[in-house]
């Protein structure tokens, strides 16, 4: 029996046949690769929350950072749905650190901030994910951004501002004022109100301590 | 090498390229561009994509019904898309979540699209994937040149690694989408401008001592 290309049963059964076996084959992939992603979030996750503490940086080497989390970082207990919580002794200070989740312009923005338990002080944050337009929001996730927020004195409205500087990062530890991404202003205020919300979580953890 | 091949080679890379003379994939050339490593892996991305999507489409072509053509296409072309992101989500975590939503953005690249039905649906399977790869690397160059001024006068770096003395001010319009406007603009005048000028210059040089046998050329640059 010859095939009929254009006949109705063809376009469906062939349409049918390609659409199984691309899914299939990605199914496959997926099913084959998701323990290595899982692994690779769970390292992300560590070494953000060491980094956030101040307890690592970019030049760590990728073999210490499990054994750095499990002697220094201590996992708590998670204080509010979504949100995980982490305390570190460094030196002869405590510090509490929150990972959480809250929206941007395109999608969530999941990061890890870090003080003093009374929250009076940032140690440091850590964007883990977010989807922000590339090259502009995108850029909180570079590494200029995040260095501005350790050592900043948290304000006495217990926020960190995100304002308008001059782009480059703002120096200066005790201003409670942090540069802004220049062109992304609007995920600016999602990244101000992350951080406010962070401290509150840190305020309370730290109360209960 | 046959001529069909030279033929597709020359034409991926300068006299049909994607950029200049299809334009095609200038949304990706926007989004991109502002620093050349994530140009860099995009180039990459988009390469791959194009030569195994044509590779795949020339290959299962006497086998699609054409009222379904384009629903194949897009299906195996975003087949290879998800592919990628798998495979740099597992074994390349650092790169995966620099570039986010960058590699479900090459699927939105017109060039993909473009290949499959300009080429892949009328070629043999071997020259559709030399046609992805050359289309892809025809993207390419245009695409590194234009992030090497962007990131060289945004960030006075390249590759990330500075190159400039502290006393530069960079260029935050570089780093934002517009600069890519005219920096697009600019490459398409000038190759365009190059190319109508070397075809005069053959056409003279075909039709020796007609006079006016420049003019043809020029005006065919006018209308572009």
């Amino acid at each position: 029996m010859k095939l009929k290309k254009e006949s109705i049963g063809y376009v469906v059964a062939f349409t049918f046949v390609v659409c199984m076996a691309f899914v299939a084959l990605l199914a496959v992939a997926n099913q084959l690769t998701v323990e290595r992603v899982k692994a690779n979030q769970s390292f992300a996750s560590h070494f953000a929350a060491l980094k956030a503490f101040g307890l690592a940086d970019a030049s760590t080497a990728r073999n210490e950072v499990e054994s750095l989390y499990a002697a220094q970082v201590r996992e708590l207990a998670a204080p509010s749905p979504g949100v995980s919580a982490y305390s570190a002794k460094i030196g002869e200070n405590g510090f509490v650190a929150v990972k959480l989740t809250n929206p941007g312009l395109w999608g969530p923005i999941t990061a890890i901030v870090a003080a003093d338990p009374k929250a009076e002080r940032l140690r440091g944050l850590e964007i883990l994910e977010q989807q922000e337009t590339p090259g502009l929001g995108g850029r909180i996730g570079e590494a200029w951004f995040s260095a501005q927020f350790a050592g900043e004195k948290v304000g006495a409205d217990g926020r960190i501002d995100v304002a308008q500087g001059s782009g480059k990062g703002d120096p200066d530890k005790e201003n409670s004022k942090v540069d802004a991404v220049t062109g992304a202003s609007r995920t600016s205020d999602f990244v101000e109100s992350l951080v406010a919300k962070a401290l509150d979580e840190i305020r309370r953890i730290g109360g209960a301590l | 090498m046959s001529l069909a091949a030279k033929k597709v080679i020359r034409d991926g890379l300068w006299t049909n390229n994607p950029i200049f003379v299809q334009v095609l994939g200038i949304c990706s050339t926007l989004a991109v561009t502002n620093n050349l490593y994530n140009t860099m892996v995009m180039v990459l991305g988009v390469t791959f994509a194009t030569a195994m999507g044509s590779w795949t489409l020339s290959l299962l072509k006497d086998l699609i019904p054409r009222k379904v053509r384009m629903i194949v296409q897009v299906l195996v072309l975003s087949f290879y898309v998800i592919i990628i992101d798998i495979l740099l989500r597992a074994y390349q975590p650092a790169i995966s979540k620099q570039l986010g939503p960058y590699v479900g953005l090459i699927i939105t690249n017109c060039i993909l699209m473009g290949r499959a039905e300009a080429f892949a649906a009328a070629n043999k399977p071997g020259l559709s994937f030399l046609d992805g790869i050359m289309n892809g690397l025809g993207y390419g160059w245009v695409l590194l040149c234009i992030a090497a001024v962007r990131e060289f006068l945004g960030f006075g770096s390249l590759f990330g690694i500075k190159v400039t003395g502290a006393s530069f001010t960079p260029w935050t319009i570089m780093v934002m989408a517009p600069s890519a406007f005219f920096l697009v603009a600019l490459a398409l005048w000038g190759a365009n401008t190059y190319k109508a000028k070397a075809e005069a210059k053959s056409k003279a040089g075909a039709g020796a001592g007609k006079p006016g046998a420049a003019n043809p050329g020029a005006a065919a640059a006018a209308k572009r």
